[in-house]
């Protein structure tokens, strides 16, 4: 798995593209974090601004995804018509 | 098979891993499979470490708190450390699901002689919708993650080995992650949260 340094900070694009995947989850709904807690996705949004280590978990979380696209579910590739 | 499973209850995680957990006993009576079920204050270090010096147990399934160096109980507790209680899981098939654990503590299991582990090594995550609280078994968003989870407890309970359980682990995400993928699918936003804990997933078991 990929993991963010400690020290790293990341550009105000990539933490907005972040908030902006975070805003796609419904208001009444937390995250639990382990024993970090359970956090709303407002107090989520606050920590991606913050870059805390929470923050950048989200962040990371959410760049693994978004790397991850570049491979197509096995789905897909099952229901893929055969090429001749 | 005797099973010996903590499930402490004291912070919104833990209400959630209590009730999840708890169907691993059912599982376990459709298979003939004794528990001792550590729950709520039963799940302290004492008692922990007792039946596991005392009682021949196969599979062990820790749900807590963690870190990388250990595990805990009720009221965050340690019940399992590097530094204390490793040695007691030779021959034992260990799932510990809380977060970081297998990055340091899932490895010094195994060097005291474990069978097997299956852990985090990143924090453990998964959604609460606020108005399934009551009701954690109900919770539709915490479901595909805590079901794709216990699968390694379902499939180490019918006598899997560590390996197959993983694996069986694993194919369940790759389905439920195939599922909210399909341009059907609501609450895709549950996508990065399954490959999160997908790939934070590892197992490490004897040749």
């Amino acid at each position: 798995m990929e993991e963010t340094n400690d020290t790293q900070i990341f550009s105000e694009d990539i933490i907005n593209l972040v908030i902006a995947r975070l805003e796609t989850i419904p208001p009444n709904i937390e995250m639990s974090i382990g024993n970090e807690g359970s956090f709303s996705i407002d107090e989520l949004k606050e920590r991606v601004k913050n870059q805390d280590n929470i923050g950048k978990k989200m962040i990371e979380m959410q760049l693994a995804y978004l790397r991850s696209l570049g491979n197509l579910p096995t789905q897909e590739l099952q229901n893929a018509p055969a090429t001749n | 098979m005797l099973l010996l499973l903590t499930r402490p209850r004291y912070d919104r995680p833990t209400h959630y891993l209590f009730y999840w957990a708890g169907l691993f006993i059912d599982e376990a009576k459709k298979k003939g499979v004794k528990v001792i079920d550590l729950d709520k204050g039963k799940s302290k270090k004492k008692k922990f470490h007792s039946y596991l010096a005392k009682q021949p147990i196969d599979t062990v399934i820790v749900n807590g708190h963690g870190n990388q160096k250990a595990v805990a109980g009720e009221d965050n507790e340690i019940i399992l450390s590097t530094e204390d209680g490793a040695e007691l899981l030779k021959d034992k098939t260990i799932f510990v699901r809380a977060c970081d654990a297998g990055t340091i503590l899932g490895k010094e299991i195994m060097k005291n002689g474990a069978r097997g582990f299956i852990g985090y090594i990143q924090p453990f995550m998964f959604l609460i919708d606020k108005n399934s609280f009551n009701k954690p078994l109900e919770d539709e968003l915490a479901a595909p993650v805590l079901e794709c989870s216990n699968q390694v407890g379902i499939s180490l309970i019918k006598g899997k080995s560590a390996t197959e359980a993983q694996q069986d682990s694993l194919d369940k995400y790759a389905e439920t992650i195939d599922k909210y993928s399909s341009s059907e699918a609501t609450n895709s936003f549950l996508l990065p949260i399954l490959l999160w804990n997908r790939t934070s997933q590892v197992c490490y078991q004897q040749q």
